[in-house]
């Protein structure tokens, strides 16, 4: 009976820490989204400037999710399918960007691009922008979500070891097709994880982008940013309309991200 | 009687792990729970353990009914079968929780430890983590520690199952030994008949939950209750035409009959001294086994087993000999019955 | 052997310098303009000393209660079932999927003083956003889903053998979990606590917004470099980087370390 009692007050306890700690901020956004009304609230979410921003952020999440990805994957291929010395250091230098604070990471962009950067001078001379443009905020949102889908690659590919690929090999199979005939069928999910995670964070990424920006709005705002002014003008119902286009982006990632781990579970067994 | 089991069902889905499950042990006996893989035996051991609970029946240790009683408070030692030491605590640790958790002074459980520890050897190992010592090792500290607590009854879930070959036979030896030092009541599982037939006083054949046949190995080796405990207890083979076996007749009432390599008598064609009793039979193969021969005979279209002595005249492959079939099994789906070889018997006198 | 070596090395090799290391590199480059001295003043002027505290001081504070509740939830999740335990236990990576600017204004207004929580709070005398106590929650919220997935894991593969060996010892539940399945996922949490404390140190946009960024009070590390670059006080802003960034290695090093440690000890 004792046990019973514990049980459901561990229950309970942990209950009501998630809600508090997650669900209300959801709720929040929800409820104050709406509470003007249907009108106000669309046309927050269809004002010129959101629907730009709006853009900038998928503009800037699609090219960070490919060009991670690819990084991810040939990463992950040299360092879990060959030996050699230093894999460790390698590993660690990956992760780097993972364990660094998003203000540090815009401000080592504007260090080398920026007016005081020391590549500044040759960006003068032909005449491009990055800092306080576009391809800062790409580059920005490159360097943050990084690693997002060799860690989830590296640890994959290494637990299933290199036989199959070694079998292919014997038998001639260029790199490319043992790639994608032995490789990708194993570590799909592993892989659709990595995409899902590093799709998220690039489109909430804030503090980076918010460094090399400039804020111009409807040049170099991201939704985020665009949030985050909204809320400095005190137009919260606003703010938490467009924020509820993010909001509900996340919970849509959320699903897909529990659906690729019940399939990776299901595949484990 | 100790440990009583009445009409035990348990059921795992549609698996049904024990069905009927009725019998009982007497108090400082050493047990055997023998059967194949699924048979049950261990879902039996873990409701006398207390770590599952039956479906219905009654399980009574000492007199008392503990079916609602926690495994906490039944007062078993528990040995598992992948040891399941405490991987963050010294082998000296590892012994005493059970003596802490009886909230025993720290003298006397000092006192208890060591004593344990030089029970089963492991003198000077205290302060070694579990990761640091061998399997053999491991086994004996599981032991120490199921002990420590001064149960009543001792129950271990196949302890050699995870040992090398090589150290199993010293470990049943040594395991049979303390048991009897100690002089608690013990019950282990198995699926190794050898190792049950030898540490044993006394073996419970289980088969798809079920009991097929409790009594001491010889008991069950000389007079197996059912064809499923013949066939278990030693090497058989099942003959099907065992009419046509001289001195044999075929009974109605058994359709099938098992044959063990004790059963049967090889010799030189030249030296049969009962030609009407034997059957004609070709060497097909010959394995050394260590301290005797495996010949592997052809009789009739029946693949034979029997061993020879190496004493005896050697055989080459290929060789026609003589078979002595002395007894057989018969069994149906339901009983066994033995019958001896009517020629043989008949024959007491040498013919010339 | 395997094909591709000399094109994904290279690949890696180029990418990771590209964009990680040269760019690092920089902050290297631009300090080597700056002496010591004023290197040095930078870093522990009051006011900066002053977010290091706030910084570190929540930062543990939260990753200390992420790890008590992390280790609840995993058990809860894992152990036993109640109604929504689905829902809930998709819900953990929130934190992670949700932009940190939503999650900052979101939290800022739920703790208000006309917020629902903040409100609440406000009646009986306690402040909540514009305090340290605010950045303390947002840092939980962020930490969630770094404790409880560092333990579920290892919860969930916990060899049940070990719990009930020390059940047919005669241990209460209790002792159970706190001297047989607590030493087991141990490592497990302090990794958790190690992520946890590192994400929060260097966290901006949901703490930004709670914290009201009050010199000497509620002002975090991430906040004063913002301040210097918006000041295009870049020599500054690079000092106190280059701070957080050896941190955050030392960090990083020290949760390798224990892990390689424990897994010796746990590898029998």
């Amino acid at each position: 009976m004792k046990q019973k009692i514990v049980k459901w007050v561990l229950i309970l306890l942990g209950v009501s820490f998630l809600v508090i700690m997650l669900v209300l901020p959801l709720a929040t956004v929800l409820v104050y989204a709406l509470r003007q009304g249907w009108e106000t609230f669309s046309e927050a979410i269809f004002d010129e400037y959101a629907v730009k921003a709006l853009n900038l952020t998928l503009l800037a999440s699609g090219i960070t999710v490919i060009v991670n990805t690819t990084f991810g994957i040939f990463a992950a291929w040299a360092i879990a399918k060959f030996r050699f010395r230093g894999k460790q250091a390698l590993t660690t230098l990956i992760d780097i960007p993972f364990s660094i604070s998003p203000i540090i990471a815009g401000l080592v962009f504007i260090l080398v691009f920026g007016r005081i950067g020391w590549a500044y001078p040759l960006l003068e001379a032909w005449n491009i922008k990055i800092v306080f443009a576009v391809p800062g905020i790409v580059l920005a949102t490159i360097f943050v979500t990084f690693p997002f889908v060799s860690r989830e690659l590296i640890p994959l590919m290494q637990a299933q070891g290199s036989e199959e690929e070694e079998a292919a090999a014997l038998m001639g199979a260029k790199g490319f097709r043992i790639f994608r005939k032995v490789t990708l069928p194993h570590i799909k999910w592993g892989l659709l994880y990595g995409v899902i995670l590093c799709t998220a964070r690039s489109l909430g990424e804030f503090g980076a982008v918010s460094v090399v920006s400039g804020h111009l709005r409807g040049k170099t705002n991201t939704l985020p940013l665009h949030v985050e002014i909204l809320f400095n003008e005190f137009k919260l119902t606003a703010a938490f309309a467009v924020s509820s286009i993010l909001v509900l982006i996340a919970v849509i990632i959320l699903i897909l991200r529990n659906i690729v781990e019940y399939r990776v579970k299901r595949e484990e067994r | 009687m100790y440990v009583e089991l009445q009409n035990i069902n348990k059921k795992f889905g549609n698996f049904q792990a024990a069905d009927n499950v009725s019998f009982s042990i007497e108090k400082g006996k050493l047990i055997g729970l023998l059967g194949p893989s699924g048979s049950g035996k261990t879902t039996i051991l873990r409701m006398i353990a207390g770590l599952e609970t039956p479906d219905c029946g009654d399980i009574i240790i000492n007199g008392q009914r503990v079916n609602n009683l926690p495994a906490s408070r039944r007062g078993i030692g528990f040995v598992f079968q992948n040891y399941a030491l405490f991987r963050y605590m010294t082998v000296f640790d590892n012994i005493a929780f059970g003596l802490e958790v009886q909230k025993k002074e720290k003298a006397y459980i000092k006192q208890r430890v060591t004593e344990l520890i030089r029970l089963v050897g492991l003198d000077g190992l205290e302060k070694r983590r579990p990761h640091q010592l061998s399997g053999g090792q491991k086994q004996r500290v599981a032991f120490a520690r199921a002990l420590a607590p001064s149960p009543h009854l001792l129950l271990l879930d196949e302890p050699f199952a995870a040992i090398d070959a090589k150290i199993r036979k010293e470990l049943r030896t040594w395991l049979r030994e303390t048991i009897n030092k100690v002089g608690i009541t013990s019950i282990f599982v198995t699926h190794d008949q050898e190792e049950a037939v030898e540490v044993a006083d006394e073996i419970i054949i289980t088969n798809s939950g079920r009991i097929e046949q409790i009594g001491t190995p010889i008991d069950i080796y000389k007079n197996p209750a059912t064809p499923f405990a013949a066939k278990f207890i030693g090497e058989s083979i099942v003959v099907e035409d065992y009419g046509r076996f001289h001195g044999f007749e075929t009974n109605e009432d058994y359709s099938k009959a098992i044959l063990r390599p004790e059963f049967v008598r090889v010799t030189k064609t030249d030296q049969e001294i009962y030609p009407h009793a034997s059957e004609h039979g070709t060497v097909e193969d010959i394995f050394f086994r260590g301290s005797v021969l495996e010949l592997r005979l052809s009789v009739g279209g029946l693949k034979l087993i029997s061993y020879r002595s190496l004493e005896d005249d050697a055989l080459a492959v290929g060789e026609e000999v003589s078979v002595l079939i002395y007894r057989l099994y018969l069994y149906n789906d339901r009983q066994v019955h033995l019958v001896e070889n009517s020629a043989f018997k008949a024959n007491d006198a040498f013919t010339i | 052997m395997i094909p591709g070596f000399g094109l994904s090395m290279g690949i890696t090799i180029t990418m990771l310098s590209l964009i990680v290391l040269i760019p690092l590199l920089s902050v290297l480059l631009t300090l080597s303009n700056t002496t010591f001295k004023d290197f040095w003043q930078v870093i522990t002027d009051g006011q900066t000393v002053a977010t290091y505290k706030v910084s570190l001081s929540c930062a543990a504070v939260a990753a200390t209660i992420n790890v008590v509740f992390g280790i609840l939830l995993a058990w809860i999740l894992t152990r036993y079932k109640f109604p929504f335990r689905r829902v809930l236990d998709g819900l953990i990576e929130l934190p992670f999927a949700l932009p940190t600017a939503v999650a900052g204004i979101s939290l800022t207004t739920l703790y208000s003083d006309k917020g629902w929580i903040g409100g609440l709070f406000g009646k009986i005398g306690i402040k909540i956003s514009y305090t340290t106590t605010g950045i303390v929650i947002a840092m939980i919220f962020i930490g969630i889903p770094f404790v409880v997935r560092s333990i579920q894991p290892v919860l969930e593969k916990l060899d049940p053998q070990y719990e009930e060996a020390a059940s047919a010892l005669g241990a209460s539940r209790s002792r159970i979990f706190f001297k047989v399945v607590f030493p087991e996922i141990l490592p497990a949490a302090l990794t958790g606590f190690g992520l946890a404390f590192a994400r929060c140190i260097g966290e901006y946009g949901s703490v930004v917004f709670i914290a009201g960024n009050i010199p000497y009070q509620t002002q975090i590390t991430p906040l004063i470099i913002m301040n210097k670059l918006e000041q295009f006080n870049y020599a500054a802003a690079t000092s106190i980087a280059l701070v957080m960034v050896i941190f955050a290695f030392l960090l990083l090093f020290g949760i390798n370390l224990l892990q390689a440690r424990i897994n010796k000890i746990a590898r029998g």
